[in-house]
């Protein structure tokens, strides 16, 4: 199609600017990691205030997720502190009661 | 698949795991509960005796004392009193435990001691559900790498594919920003994990082309098992912005059901200028099509036999086509009040799928996705060509101007306020400015035209007054 002419044209060349172009199309794109990273936060504040070991372990699998779909222009701050919430909320609440994690339902079944 | 084995091999393990700790737990659980049963029957007879074995030795201590100062009836009555204590007939049933005692309030501290550790020890499975957890992690990260790899590895084939065309249209093929002289970068941009940009320019009839490939969000577990329930395709959304002039005003979308429904509700281009949407078979479109046009006369000059011979040869690989001169992205928020008309731009959108429900036949898929690639470039060929006749170009300026009219009725008010706003902050600034200078002549000037600038604006008022009045 259309071979007869070259339609290249170097002297129309415009170089690639990411934010401009980033602003128009990705914006409010893809929240995934913006919502994982405020259910990270969330959960991990559960796990830490009310001693819930699975809202711990919930926390690392949302800051997880959140690290997955992030953009590469995102903050990686953001991301390594919600790694360092969720796991330390893991952490400790495996310091104040070393016993094993009973699962929420576990009350529901008995 | 590979996957999908490991994740329900998991599973089952961790039922499987979940299962046996439970059948262990109970009988255990049993014992330990009938070991401090026997406790609680006991603790409060030993109890009792501790303190009555105080209690005697204490009053045994106050007898002595009082042997030396009191009449010894009183002290027979003391005695009496408290006999019973020594007496070893009252606590028949008692001695055994009294005798015992000490032994066994030793006993709960060794208890706590030597319990701990056997009992971390002995039921490591009793962690099931944190195995569980860091397994699930382990599968996590495994999938996130495997799905990354996977994800580079199509944009790469995908790029290699399509080079030869984009390099046949384009002198300035996947430009990264970066400057030329730090050797050759040129190639996909990483946008994130499932998500890459190739960025092109330098072609006659538009500024740039850039192609964004979004796949399927492989490197994340969540994603992948929502794949099973709603499976999604890997797209390639071509974006070409056209020429400033080159092209002729109008709005026109070509959408399969889905995406037209999206585009038509959030598109502030398509929702003002073509909200009605019509089915594609009336233009001999496949069915699952719609077309959004705002004049029929462009609609039915773009879609000419060779594109819709496309659409029908490739049904399932097109997803939209997107012409307009007023694109200003998504729809804005209502209470988002702007001041001044969006910025607009003269954009072609083509958005194609690389792959249906994430199978990539590779050599079929090549040899489909290569046409559709020549068949954009030929609507932007097309769309230089045309050009709109002379009641279809009126219509298009019409409906542009009432668009604008409607904006700045609605706005009217706000940018009335912004521009009284703008006025009283350029005569606050003037008035610091001549405050801060030190000539008293000046302050004495801009308080005058101050005066007369009030004494102005009353002015009319009281005309008008005088007019109520008369």
């Amino acid at each position: 199609m259309n071979n007869s002419m070259d339609p290249r044209r170097p002297d129309r060349e415009i170089r690639y600017r990411p934010s401009v172009v980033n602003n128009q199309v990705q914006s409010g794109d893809d929240a995934t990691p913006d919502y994982m990273n405020i259910l990270g936060m969330i959960f991990s504040m559960c796990g830490l205030m009310m001693r819930l070991k699975w809202c711990a372990w919930v926390a690392l699998y949302c800051s997880c997720i959140s690290f997955a779909n992030s953009r590469v222009s995102d903050d990686t701050k953001q991301i390594l502190s919600s790694f360092m919430l969720s796991i330390s909320a893991v952490v400790m609440s495996y310091l104040q009661n070393p016993q094993p994690m009973t699962p929420p339902w576990a009350n529901a079944m008995q | 698949m590979k996957l999908w084995l490991v994740v329900l091999h998991i599973v089952l393990v961790g039922t499987n795991l979940w299962v046996t700790a439970h059948f262990q737990k109970e009988p255990i659980e049993d014992n330990e509960f009938a070991e401090f049963e026997d406790f609680e029957e006991e603790k409060p007879n030993r109890e009792t005796v501790s303190t009555s074995d105080y209690s005697s030795s204490h009053f045994e201590n106050i007898e002595r004392v009082n042997n030396y100062e009191e009449d010894d009836i009183s002290i027979e009555d003391i005695d009496n009193e408290f006999d019973h204590f020594q007496d070893e007939e009252e606590f028949e049933g008692l001695d055994v435990t009294v005798g015992n005692s000490d032994i066994r309030i030793e006993e709960p501290s060794t208890l706590k001691i030597t319990k701990v550790p056997l009992h971390l020890r002995a039921r490591w499975d009793s962690f099931y559900l944190e195995i569980l957890m860091i397994a699930g992690l382990l599968v996590y990260f495994i999938n996130y790498i495997a799905g990354k790899s996977k994800n580079y590895h199509i944009t790469e084939t995908w790029y290699i594919d399509n080079k030869q065309i984009l390099v046949e249209n384009f002198s300035l093929v996947g430009d990264t920003g970066k400057s030329i002289d730090e050797s050759i970068i040129n190639g996909p941009i990483k946008e994130s994990e499932s998500q890459y940009s190739i960025y092109c320019s330098g072609r006659i009839g538009c500024d740039s082309l850039l192609i964004e490939l979004k796949l399927i969000k492989r490197q994340d577990l969540v994603a992948v098992l929502s794949q099973l329930i709603r499976p999604q395709n890997d797209q390639a959304h071509l974006r070409i912005e056209l020429g400033k002039d080159e092209t002729d005003n109008f709005v026109l979308a070509i959408a399969a059901k889905k995406t037209a429904i999206h585009l038509s509700k959030d598109m502030a281009d398509i929702s003002v200028y073509c909200p009605e949407k019509r089915s594609g078979e009336k233009f001999n479109l496949p069915s699952g099509f719609y077309v959004m046009s705002e004049i029929s006369e462009a609609a039915s000059a773009i879609l000419d036999n060779k594109v819709l011979q496309a659409f029908n040869k490739y049904t399932n690989y097109i997803e939209y086509i997107h012409i307009s001169d007023q694109y200003s992205g998504p729809k804005q928020q209502e209470d988002v009040t702007q001041l001044t008309m969006p910025e607009v731009k003269k954009v072609l959108f083509v958005g194609l799928n690389i792959s249906i429900k994430g199978h990539i036949n590779k050599a079929e898929n090549q040899e489909k996705v290569r046409p559709l690639l020549q068949l954009t470039f030929y609507i932007l060929d097309k769309l230089r060509r045309f050009k709109l006749s002379k009641e279809g170009k009126s219509k298009t300026d019409k409906n542009r101007l009432k668009v604008e009219e409607a904006f700045l009725k609605t706005t009217h008010a706000a940018r009335a306020e912004a521009a009284a706003a703008r006025r009283e902050e350029r005569r606050r600034a003037e008035k610091k400015r001549i405050l801060q200078e030190d000539d008293p002549g000046k302050h004495r000037k801009w308080e005058e035209k101050e005066q007369r600038r009030l004494a102005k604006k009353r002015a009319p008022r009281m005309k008008q007054l005088k007019v109520n009045a008369l």
